[in-house]
């Protein structure tokens, strides 16, 4: 009887614990939504209502007409042509960057890992000191040497320039979650026969799907989100959305329509949040899969 | 004809010399075990027959053919790996065929080898299963079948059973045993456990510090070994090393004990400790040549009885191990259990010396070659 009164307590106490927690919970969450509520409900607004309503207040009703003028028509400096082709580049730009850059990373973590050679710890420390080299640093020397390689302002130029500090990322994420790969597999397999790439192919590769999924969100986000190499780097023809959004913000007519700019900016941010959503769970996976001996 | 033999390898990292110059050959169907404890450079030398590792100096032969500079696949040997090795993402049967698939073998070939491998191991069941999905046992089954199927000309085992629980080890033990002599293979078995060793060898090599210590067969390393270490390595419990005088008796050396009485026990070559009267050596007697008196043993040659007392006492079921000193050393003996021994009391133990072994207690090597 009295151990039952004490759990009675105890539970009063912990129900009152638990709504506390959840309060929490739910400001933390509101006040990381609240900005892009803001940006929702402002897009669905038209340009009037943007002008005499509060932020907060919500549209009389749904206008998709900002959604469509940031898509296809709204100007960015000269051209009026909406963020559509920006978009696109910036996929033309994202794709074969993320999948070079994981591939290359996916390879260099199998070597170092698995393939040791004398001085293989320090080229990893050499690799790995490019995580930490700032943006802005290699602005100039890279502008140069697009300029040399004959690919400035272009794609593939912007391809280059991901890739190449994509690299480090992505070997230090391929690195450590091959450490936790036995070596022993690549013996037997060399004993089997197999050679350098049937053996990472065959065998590592089928085994790297968790570390494939968080390299490859890691890069499509650092990538798509990238507005300093883009603007530095991309020509007229090859600017990346983020770039495409800049310009289409700071290029008003009259008065500024906060609706269209924040319809771009939610069209510009949706590959991201729908790789978040979507693929979110495997990247919690992914980055504690390696910890743990699989 | 030589199946493996191995000339004069030596290994160092830098300045660290992790194999001194190893000199082993064995014939085609041998079993030979690398014992010794971690750090003697026993999977070095695995890896250096595997071709994993380069050696600095020497020459490795497989089937009389020298293959100190080919590459693992080219050697003709297969390996079974201490954490098995099996490849996560494929099934037993793909496992098993893929040394086969490398190799070119065509697929009605794989498939006829597949299913002899799966019967001959009993893992027929299990060839759409991946990795994941089977116990220990299963998957070292399914590792040795892997190295079965290829039909090489040498398989090595690097601890292939020290990932095993207690009682499962012994079955795969016996299991690798009676595979060894169905096929007639040639194993080089690397292991710790001089257990292991002493059932499975058809010849052991005992290794320390980059060295063999010994090479010969279980019973020779039992009975004779060559030093201290390997003496004290293999045997469980261990053998019991006595520091004793040598005295003169009669124009005889003898050895002086001293446990509730000074005795004077008979050593069996009694001339290679002429030269050591007055010093002591270290005598070494396995703990069953320490046993209760036994009628039948009376008057032998080289028994003697003495009382000693008793400290502790451990029951093994068939034994009963008693714990006593002499001459200041611990001293672990044999008996039967139904011999009452209380601790702290003195009964009378019969010494067996016609098995005995002297060591110099400074080198640890053999006085009585």
């Amino acid at each position: 009887m009295k151990n039952n009164a004490i759990a009675r307590k105890t539970s009063g106490v912990e129900k009152v614990l638990r709504l506390a927690l959840y309060a929490v919970l739910l400001i933390m969450a509101f006040f990381y939504l609240m900005p892009l509520v803001i940006m929702l409900i402002t897009s669905l607004k038209d340009a009037e209502e943007v002008r005499n309503g509060t932020l907060l207040s919500l549209p009389s009703y749904l206008h998709f007409d900002s959604w469509t003028k940031a898509w296809s028509g709204a100007c960015t400096g000269s051209t009026c042509t909406g963020i559509s082709p920006y978009f696109i580049n910036s996929f033309k730009i994202v794709i074969p960057a993320v999948a070079i850059s994981t591939l290359l990373g996916a390879i260099n973590g199998y070597v170092i890992s698995l393939w040791k050679f004398r001085g293989s710890d320090l080229f990893f420390a050499a690799l790995l000191l490019g995580c930490f080299i700032p943006f802005q640093v290699v602005l100039l020397p890279m502008a140069q040497t697009l300029g040399w390689l004959g690919i400035a302002s272009s794609t593939t130029g912007l391809v280059f320039v991901h890739v190449v500090y994509g690299v480090a990322f992505t070997t230090l994420f391929f690195r450590n979650f091959y450490q936790s790969i036995p070596g022993e597999l690549v013996k037997a397999a060399r004993l089997d026969g197999a050679g350098f790439f049937t053996i990472f192919y065959r065998i590592i590769l089928p085994v790297s799907t968790p570390i494939i999924v968080v390299t490859v969100i890691w890069q499509f986000t650092q990538i798509w989100n990238d507005f300093l190499f883009g603007v530095a780097f991309s020509g007229f023809d090859s600017q990346p959305v983020t770039v495409a959004l800049n310009n289409l913000v700071n290029t008003s007519f009259g008065g500024k329509e906060y609706n269209v700019d924040m319809a771009a900016a939610i069209i510009a941010a949706l590959p991201t949040i729908i790789v978040y959503v979507f693929a979110g769970k495997y990247f919690v996976r992914g980055l504690t899969a390696g910890a743990v001996k699989g | 004809m030589a199946s493996l033999t191995i000339d004069n390898v030596k290994k160092s990292y830098g300045k660290t010399e992790i194999l001194k110059g190893i000199n082993i050959s064995i014939e085609t169907g041998e079993f030979l075990i690398l014992v010794g404890p971690s750090g003697c450079g026993k999977s070095t030398l695995m890896n250096s027959i595997a071709g994993l590792e380069d050696i600095t100096e020497g020459r490795i032969l497989i089937a009389d053919k020298d293959v100190t500079y080919t590459s693992p696949k080219d050697r003709d040997i297969a390996m079974v790996f201490q954490s098995y090795a099996l490849y996560p993402n494929m099934t037993v049967e793909q496992n098993i065929s893929f040394g086969l698939e490398m190799r070119k073998v065509p697929k009605a070939e794989r498939d006829v080898e597949i299913q002899r491998v799966a019967e001959l191991l009993q893992i027929s069941h299990l060839l759409d299963r991946k990795p994941a999905q089977l116990s220990g046992g299963q998957r070292q089954r399914v590792a040795m079948g892997r190295a079965l199927a290829r039909r090489p000309q040498l398989y090595l085992f690097d601890e292939p059973l020290s990932n095993l629980d207690a009682k499962l080890r012994v079955e795969m033990r016996t299991e690798i045993k009676k595979l060894h002599k169905k096929l007639g293979t040639t194993i080089v078995y690397v292991t710790h456990d001089q257990i292991e060793a002493m059932t499975l060898a058809d010849r052991i090599a005992v290794m320390k510090d980059g060295e063999v210590q010994q090479l010969g067969t279980p019973q020779e390393i039992y009975d004779n070994p060559a030093n201290l270490f390997v003496a004290g390595f293999m045997g469980s419990p261990a053998m019991n090393f006595i520091p004793a005088k040598v005295i003169d008796q009669n124009g005889t050396p003898v050895l002086e004990l001293e446990a509730n009485t000074t005795t004077a026990i008979p050593f069996p070559r009694p001339e290679s400790l002429k030269n050591h009267i007055g010093k002591t050596v270290l005598l070494g007697l396995r703990p069953e040549m320490i046993t209760e008196p036994q009628p039948h043993k009376e008057g032998q040659a080289f028994v003697t009885t003495t009382g000693v007392e008793v400290e502790v006492t451990e029951p093994m079921g068939a034994d009963t191990m008693i714990l006593t000193r002499i001459n200041g050393a611990e001293i672990n003996c044999r008996s039967n259990p139904s011999y009452l021994a209380e601790p702290g009391s003195v009964i009378n133990m019969m010494f067996d010396t016609s098995k005995a072994v002297v060591f110099d207690p400074k080198t640890g090597e053999r006085l009585d070659f």
